[in-house]
């Protein structure tokens, strides 16, 4: 393997597939960085089984030629050092080459570096995703999809499955559902028709993937090609790939759980809401769940809370609307919190249907979201 | 590196069993290996875990040339995760790392393997985790534990897996191997008797240390007798500076089981099973200083000194112990 490539566009690329490095890896290959060198420009791919990260630089971008005097192969590198050998390097330009024994050269102005590298094919081999079950998302709709979802999933791992977020595509519309059991976050987002081919079975996306994958979008109009196959998921901007592996398991049936009548609706500005419970919060005691009382009164809401060593605290919220049953609930605040904070719009609506079910929160016209929260029992 | 044919001479049953097995696409979920030390336990898992991950088997065996084969073997295959003690046990965390691995799809292909090297020496909390883990096996996942005693594992975990049982090798075949390795006749005794494989006892005899603590030991049992009130002195000077880690002073202690043990061939005249032939001389001066009753309870004492040390008591203890008991 052999070529010439400019420093920042190799300081760049490294920059991203570190992400995916990890120093505790549980086969040491996984300790390196693989740099695979084609005509039509360089690959480098880091992973730590869990995700992986590959980089590509084309030979040449908007006119600007980034590679020279390619010689095909690959190589995998210590990334404990190559990264700083790079930055630190004296000139723009850098060529690199490797000989039989997986030794690399790196040359630029002065400095010579001789680097023992491993074999590439030691590296696991990630799989190569067929186009046929991908489709295209823009940037900034998939980093609300996760934001809106993620932060529900569950963080011990009783029950692993519900560590990650449930994808999957019923009817010509993409469902994200995340939950731990004593809530629950979804969004959908209905296909236009030239996505309508797509077809995948309920798959589950480790949390984590999805909180790193946020990061390495940027925010813009670009759009991220979303492939699925058997074992991995695959997120493809321009010039970054980002896999992750799936959760193995089924994961529960969460549509049963989604009340489809309600006693009490009640319709009231999110930011009001979202801001009077988040004071109610400060006198609910952490340890026992965060919990405040809500009290449904004629064109009003009562939230309250009573930590008898602190204080007691209550607040007010005027309601747009509230039909039907009269209603006392208790709920984590936490949960709550989460869930008002995601929504965007500026009225909320809340469905009840019992102190002891669980209740709907779904912004107003705004079918997409959907918050499930369970209420909490006092005594 | 072992063939999958000299596994075959060395374990003909299992290899058999392992061999049907395959062909008949019956593997079990789980499998324990045991036996005896150098009976190839290690050869035979990784053989294993690369027939299941191989792309291009012939027959029941790997091809052992496909990049799957290969990484097997270098501990580089995503998919094959082994476990070892780390220090002396194998400990609750790594049995919780290797389930949260397997919450997850494989990288590679959908198949897993685990392997746990001296899984007896799993703690409880790390034992009770895997059986719930063994019990509900997801699909495609072998698992393979290696053992040198099953009986120290849980019952639970033993009924659990197909048991495989590994021949102990003959030390007639090891020491025959060890002398056309051109290791003198007198050395391979000895080393047939302290390192039950071929690797192990060839690096041994090219270590001075050993030399070293050979020598030691024997001064040690003659001081028992002509300069007993020194001895412990000279336990703490020079055998322990010598047997500095747990390993090193199981190798001294294994030199001392059979130095009795050869006080107690001499008393019954059975010269042909005699390990330590070239202290012939001083073995037949000891022999008839101790009763044939005190020589058993040595040998006791000294079997339980080593599972002292497994059990983490501290090594100069053990060693003062055993001395004292020793001398009376």
């Amino acid at each position: 393997m052999k070529f010439t490539i400019q420093r920042d566009q190799l300081i760049d690329s490294l920059q991203h597939v570190m992400k995916a490095i990890s120093p505790r890896v549980a086969i040491p290959i996984l300790t390196g960085i693989k740099i695979e060198a084609t005509k039509e420009g360089i690959k480098l791919t880091g992973s730590d089984s869990d995700i992986s990260i590959e980089s590509f630089i084309p030979v040449e971008e908007d006119g600007l030629v980034y590679v020279e005097n390619i010689e095909p192969g690959a190589i995998v590198v210590q990334a404990k050092y190559f990264p700083d050998i790079i930055r630190k390097l004296p000139l723009k330009t850098i060529e690199i080459q490797t000989d039989d024994n997986y030794q690399m050269t790196i040359l630029s102005g002065g400095s010579e570096f001789h680097l023992n590298g491993q074999d590439a094919e030691e590296y696991p081999h990630l799989p190569v995703l067929h186009t046929d079950n991908s489709f295209e998302i823009k940037h900034d709709l998939l980093k609300e999809m996760i934001k809106q979802t993620v932060f529900a999933v569950s963080t011990v791992e009783t029950r692993p499955i519900l560590t990650g977020v449930n994808m999957k595509v019923i009817d010509g519309k993409l469902n994200f559902v995340a939950t731990d059991s004593h809530r629950l976050a979804s969004r959908v987002l209905p296909l236009s028709e030239e996505q309508k081919h797509v077809n995948f079975e309920s798959i589950v996306v480790p949390g984590k993937s999805l909180a790193e994958l946020n990061k390495i979008i940027e925010e813009n109009d670009e759009t991220v090609t979303m492939s699925v196959s058997d074992n991995q998921i695959l997120f493809q901007t321009k010039n970054i790939y980002f896999l992750s592996r799936l959760l193995d398991g089924n994961y529960p049936e969460t549509d049963r759980l989604i009340p489809d009548q309600s006693k009490t609706v009640v319709k009231t500005k999110t930011k009001a809401l979202l801001q009077a419970i988040d004071r109610a919060s400060l006198l609910a005691k952490e340890n026992r769940n965060n919990v405040v009382k809500l009290e449904t009164k004629d064109q009003h809401l009562e939230i309250s809370s009573n930590t008898p060593e602190v204080g007691q605290v209550t607040e007010d919220v005027v309601t747009e609307s509230t039909e039907g049953e009269s209603l006392k609930i208790s709920f984590s605040a936490k949960y709550m919190i989460d869930a008002l904070r995601i929504i965007e719009e500026e009225y909320v609506s809340i469905y009840f249907t019992g102190a002891m079910r669980p209740f709907v929160i779904r912004p107003d016209q705004n079918d997409q979201i959907l918050q499930l929260i369970l209420p909490v029992r006092t005594y | 590196m072992k063939t999958w044919t000299s596994l075959k001479e060395d374990q003909p049953v299992v290899m058999k069993m392992i061999e049907r097995m395959i062909k008949d696409d019956r593997m079990a979920h789980a499998y324990l290996l045991h036996g005896d030390p150098g009976t190839g336990k290690q050869a035979i898992a990784l053989h294993l875990a690369m027939r299941i991950f191989c792309k291009s088997p012939h027959g029941a065996e790997p091809c052992k040339t496909c990049t799957d084969c290969r990484r097997v073997e270098s501990g580089n295959h995503p998919d094959l995760h082994w476990l070892k003690p780390e220090g002396a046990s194998i400990k609750k965390e790594q049995i919780q790392d290797l389930q949260r691995e397997f919450t997850y799809q494989g990288l590679e292909s959908n198949k897993k393997v685990y392997v746990i090297e001296n899984s007896d020496k799993m703690t409880t909390n790390a034992a009770n985790r895997l059986l719930k883990f063994l019990e509900e096996p997801s699909r495609e996942t072998t698992a393979i534990l290696l053992t040198d005693n099953q009986y120290r594992l849980l019952d639970t975990i033993r009924s659990r897996c197909q048991l495989l049982a590994l021949r102990p090798l003959s030390p007639k075949a090891l020491e025959a191997a060890l002398i056309n390795e051109g290791i003198s006749p007198h050395n391979a005794r000895l080393f047939q008797a302290i390192a039950p494989q071929l690797e192990q006892a060839k690096a041994l005899d090219q270590d001075t240390w050993f030399a070293d603590a050979r020598k030691l030991m024997v001064q040690l049992v003659s001081m028992l007798h002509s300069r007993s009130n020194e001895s412990l002195f000279f336990v703490e000077k020079q055998w322990m500076e010598h047997f500095k880690d747990r390993e090193q002073l199981k190798i001294g202690l294994n030199l001392l089981l059979h130095w009795f043990k050869d006080l107690i061939y001499i008393q019954i005249e059975d010269n042909a099973s005699l390990v330590m032939l070239d202290y012939k001389e001083q073995l037949e001066q000891q022999a008839f200083r101790y009763t044939k009753q005190q020589l058993t309870t040595i040998l006791e004492t000294i079997t339980h000194a080593v599972r002292k040390l497994d059990q983490n008591v501290h090594p100069t203890l053990v060693m003062e112990q055993l001395t004292l008991q020793m001398q009376r």
